[in-house]
């Protein structure tokens, strides 16, 4: 029997043209879609995966507004029991620490036995909300874990580490992030959405986790969003045609002289 | 020499005849008792509203059964099927007109009426019989690849030989023993009387009586047999033909999401097809045609439509026979996988090849497709690859991982036109004439953008007036509807329906016949009626009313007919008036063309999956468009499009055909 609590983010999907806000602080988010962060899925994956062989129940954890139910429902979709909602406004707006803070409310004292989250969330990129929640609960954590085993209270997780891989063991309860080639994520089956749609999604505000306004969000953040900038665009490419070998010579004159590269 | 009304004495030296009458009975009980149990079998399956329509449908029976139309399509097997048949029904005729002569006291069969049917059955059963040796030599000595041969198929032609066999016997002793005047009118008696004149009339009379009981054991046999055996299908097929599927060809049934108490979707037991789904299985013959027309068959894929259909046969067989078994779900064969290998169901590409030329017109596809949407919506289960292109249409509306904001990118190209001029989208411009339908790959490919800027161009020089949804605009949902995905299907066409009803669009034109077949056939079923069209259907009459001025330039092209555009929507013509006005000439036409051209090899999703078993579809037919001697192979579909230019490129033939749509063969032509 594993309790387990997997966190996911709601994100813009990777394929989302995106243009900053007039605030410049954030992503305008009119005409984008938005999807369950890619390794937050192989995490409820994981998760699945090991309440379907020795039982248990899995509970999904979300900070985010309100379009995050989406995403949620996706996660009860492939076989999450239950979730919990931190959607309140005042979450809103605050940074990895505050993030981590509020997920650790919500998490601890409810005999979870492993939290498993994502390495990043595509957007922001940080990568710190799991380690940062691993300490707060005061659990050991393995991050970009790429093969997980759990056999009684011992957890033991591969991570791929530059030229080969670290197998690093722990004893639970624990902290595990997910790193892509985890597992592959399935396609949920319809009678499973069907289900999510009637699964309890527990909202919750900063009082519900005996925390004041003024630790949360914004108001709690210890850093603020100074700008965000769209990244340069990408000129046009060159097709240089011709016979191969007279195009490789143009292309490596090319990348001496013109890129500098070589 | 008699001279009264030319007749014969019927039951000639047979005393007692009126017991047939009562021997008649058991195999009559027995073939009822055998067609109640058929009856019973497809009832295990679900509703299906095959009615109305009585006279087109019997008209059906008519052409298909009477006329035998599709089964003389295949020239050789086609002939001997219809003399068999048309001879066996003049005997069955003629074997009436005796009993009602004989025993329901009407004097009819004498006369220029006796003269002429006595000839038609000699003629006809002449012929029948003929054909029955033929059908075995067909069958036993040439072999065929599309037969399988088992012991049923023996005793059938063994049972219909010495049934006609021994009818000729009798008349031969017949007019052996007493010679016949209007000999001239049973030729074929006279030929079988020839060995046995000069016999002496009793031992004549003799053998006639004995085999005369014979002939009739044996009719009974056949009657009695019929129903377990493959001449059932003397009665299914007509049947099956009558509740063919009217209407649009290829519109896959609807699901119905809405209803909480339905909790399984698609088909992994029989009793989850329709009624007409199981009583296609009866029908079917063996015969093959479906095979030997399939692409993936024809491949080397693991699929045959002629063995999906009798996989469901077996299955339905054993769901009845196993009905009321508690373990039935655990021990017993299973329809997909045991009687079905899935991978014959992910290798359709719903052509509908097989349909077209099956003459008992069983429905392949609605089945296959049946089947993966259990896989798909109750098992996960399919090719990986399929995955990514479910969560691409899911979260980008289009099956590419682009994002579905650069829908309406590819006009930005016309601004780079010799004769720059904008696109609208319905929103800046609503009620135009037509509705332009982009469809995914005419957004996003590469390749079909210059279609799709082609297609522009030319409806803008012949002054159409028309607009695009742009980012309102969301795959159609063909694919994944094929691809057994009915829920993803459904959210795309529920939320194209509202945003076109929301305009009120009425006509739309579309370059993809995917999108055609979808949008004009299948989101009624969704409330969105419109009038939809294939630009070929429009730049025809374009061409045709001179809106578009054309002078011919091109070569000899030859024009590959797109499934979804020939077979599921009946449009074989107005593309190739359009190559005859672009190129002066009609197109040359590959072997396999019109209703029976072969497939590219992406329909049914197949073109977001691999293709790693036997030979590449695309491959073969572009060597066929290849082998008509043409440099050009036109097309009217952006899969056919990528498929057969892949295909050429893979062929590598030496002198590589060019391949277009027929909306950039006519741009170069137009003045
Ligand atoms: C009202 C409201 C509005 C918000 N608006 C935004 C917004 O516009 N943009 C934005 O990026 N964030 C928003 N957030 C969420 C929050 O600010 C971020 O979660 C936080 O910045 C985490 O940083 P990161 O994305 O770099 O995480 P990383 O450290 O890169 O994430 C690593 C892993 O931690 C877990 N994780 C991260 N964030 C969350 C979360 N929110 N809930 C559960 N698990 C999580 C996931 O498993 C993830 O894979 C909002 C929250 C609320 C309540
Ligand atoms: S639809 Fe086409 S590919 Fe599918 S079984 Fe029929 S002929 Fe074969
Ligand atoms: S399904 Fe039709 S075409 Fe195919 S074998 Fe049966 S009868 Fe013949």
């Amino acid at each position: 029997m594993l309790n387990i609590a997997v966190c996911v983010k709601q994100v813009p999907d990777t394929e989302a043209r995106l243009s900053v806000a007039a605030d410049k602080t954030r992503i305008e988010e009119q005409g984008i879609s938005f999807i369950l962060n890619p390794y937050d899925e192989h995490a409820v994956e994981e998760a699945i995966r090991l309440k379907e062989k020795q039982g248990g129940t899995v509970t999904v954890f979300c900070l985010g507004p309100a379009r995050a139910e989406e995403a949620i429902r996706t996660a009860l979709a492939m076989g999450a029991d239950k979730a919990v909602h931190l959607a309140d406004a005042a979450f809103g707006g605050g940074d990895e620490g505050t993030a981590a803070a509020a997920l650790e409310k919500a998490i601890a004292g409810k005999s979870f036995d492993l939290v498993l989250a994502g390495r990043l969330a595509i957007d922001d990129a940080s990568g710190q909300v799991g380690a940062r929640l691993a300490e707060k609960l005061g659990w050991p954590h393995v991050t970009a874990v790429t093969r997980l085993a759990v056999e009684g209270r011992e957890a033991v997780a591969n991570r791929e580490i530059d030229g080969g891989s670290q197998v690093v063991a722990v004893t639970l309860p624990a902290v595990i992030t997910a790193q892509r080639g985890l597992n592959q994520p399935r396609y949920p089956k319809i009678p499973d959405i069907m289900k999510a749609r009637r699964k309890e999604v527990a909202k919750v505000t900063p009082a519900d986790l005996g925390l004041s306004g003024g630790e949360v969000g914004g108001a709690g953040a210890k850093g603020k969003v100074a700008g965000l900038a769209p990244a340069p665009g990408r000129s046009a490419g060159k097709v240089i045609a011709g016979e191969p070998a007279d195009a490789a010579r143009k292309v490596v004159g090319l990348l001496r002289d013109e890129a500098k590269v070589i | 020499m008699t001279t009264g009304p030319a007749t014969r004495q019927i039951y000639w030296d047979i005393d007692l005849h009126w017991l047939i009458y009562i021997f008649m009975l058991l195999p009559l009980v027995l073939l009822g008792y055998g067609m109640w149990r058929r009856y019973r079998m497809w009832r295990q399956g679900g509703p299906d509203q095959r009615f109305g329509d009585w006279w087109e449908r019997t008209k059906t029976v008519i052409w298909e059964s009477g006329l035998q139309r599709r089964v003389l399509r295949d020239l050789f097997p086609g002939v001997t099927h219809a003399f068999i048949f048309w001879g066996m029904l003049a005997l069955l005729g003629g074997t009436i007109v005796v009993g009602v002569q004989a025993d329901a006291g009407l004097r009819i069969y004498h006369g220029w009426f006796y003269l002429a049917v006595s000839l038609i059955l000699d003629v006809f059963g002449a012929l029948s019989l003929l054909a029955v040796v033929v059908a075995a030599f067909r069958r036993y000595i040439l072999r065929p690849a599309r037969l399988d041969n088992r012991p049923d198929d023996a005793y059938f032609l063994a049972i219909l030989f010495v049934t006609l066999l021994s009818g000729f016997v009798l008349e031969g002793l017949r007019i052996a023993a007493r010679p016949d005047p209007w000999g001239a009118y049973n030729p074929v008696g006279v030929a079988f009387s020839l060995p046995f004149s000069g016999r002496p009339e009793a031992t004549l009379e003799l053998w006639y009586a004995v085999l005369w009981w014979a002939h009739m054991a044996m009719a009974f046999t056949f009657m009695a047999y019929l129903p377990f055996s493959k001449a059932l299908h003397i009665f299914v097929a007509p049947v099956n033909q009558f509740f063919r599927r009217l209407g649009p060809a290829g519109a896959l049934s609807k699901l119905n999401f809405e209803d909480e108490t339905i909790e399984t979707f698609g088909v992994s037991e029989v009793t989850q097809f329709s009624w007409k789904q199981l009583m296609d299985s009866d029908a079917c013959t063996r015969c093959g045609r479906c095979q030997d027309n399939c692409p993936a068959h024809l491949s080397g894929k693991a699929l045959s439509p002629k063995s999906l259909v009798q996989g469901v046969k077996a299955q339905m067989e054993w769901t009845f026979t196993h009905r009321g078994v508690a373990s039935q779900d655990d021990t017993g064969p299973k329809l997909i996988g045991d009687r079905v290998p899935e991978e014959a169901l992910w290798a359709c590409t719903t052509c509908r090849a097989c349909e077209e030329s099956c003459p008992v017109f069983v429905e392949h596809v609605e089945k296959t497709v049946g089947m993966r949407r259990h896989l798909v919506m109750m098992e996960s289960q399919f090719p990986p690859e399929l995955q990514l292109t479910f969560k691409n249409l899911e979260t980008n509306f289009n099956p590419w991982a682009l994002g579905w904001a650069g829908r309406a990118d590819w006009r930005k190209e016309l601004a780079g036109a010799a004769e720059p001029f904008e696109v609208p989208l319905l929103s800046e411009h609503p009620n135009p004439e037509y509705l332009l339908w982009v469809g995914c790959s005419g957004s996003f490919d590469a390749r079909n953008r210059k279609v799709t800027l082609a297609l522009a161009k030319l409806l803008h020089r012949a002054g159409v007036d028309f607009a695009i949804l742009g980012t309102e605009e969301k795959c159609c949902g063909d694919s994944a509807r094929r691809l057994g995905n009915e829920y993803l299907y459904q959210t795309l066409a529920q939320e194209n329906v509202e945003v076109l009803k929301g305009y009120g669009v009425q006509r739309i034109v579309t370059a993809c016949p995917h999108c055609l077949n979808t949008l004009k056939n299948e989101y009624p079923q969704f409330g969105g009626e419109f009038e939809v069209v294939h630009h070929s259907q429009l730049l025809e009459s374009l061409v045709a009313t001179g809106r578009l001025k054309v002078a011919p330039i091109t070569p000899k092209v030859t024009y590959h007919d797109s499934c979804f555009l020939g077979r599921y929507n009946r449009v074989y013509e107005e593309p190739r008036r359009l190559v005859l006005a672009a190129s002066g000439a009609r197109p040359v036409e590959m072997p396999r063309h019109g209703a029976s051209a072969f497939c590219c090899g992406g329909g049914g999703g197949r073109v977001w999956m691999e293709e790693s078993q036997g030979q590449r579809i695309n491959v073969m037919r572009a060597k066929e468009a290849m082998g008509t001697g043409t440099s050009r192979v036109v097309t009217a579909c952006p899969f056919c499009l990528t498929m057969l230019e892949d295909g050429v490129k893979l062929s590598g033939a030496a002198t590589p055909a060019k391949v277009c749509d027929v909306a950039e063969l006519l741009q170069e032509a137009v003045q």
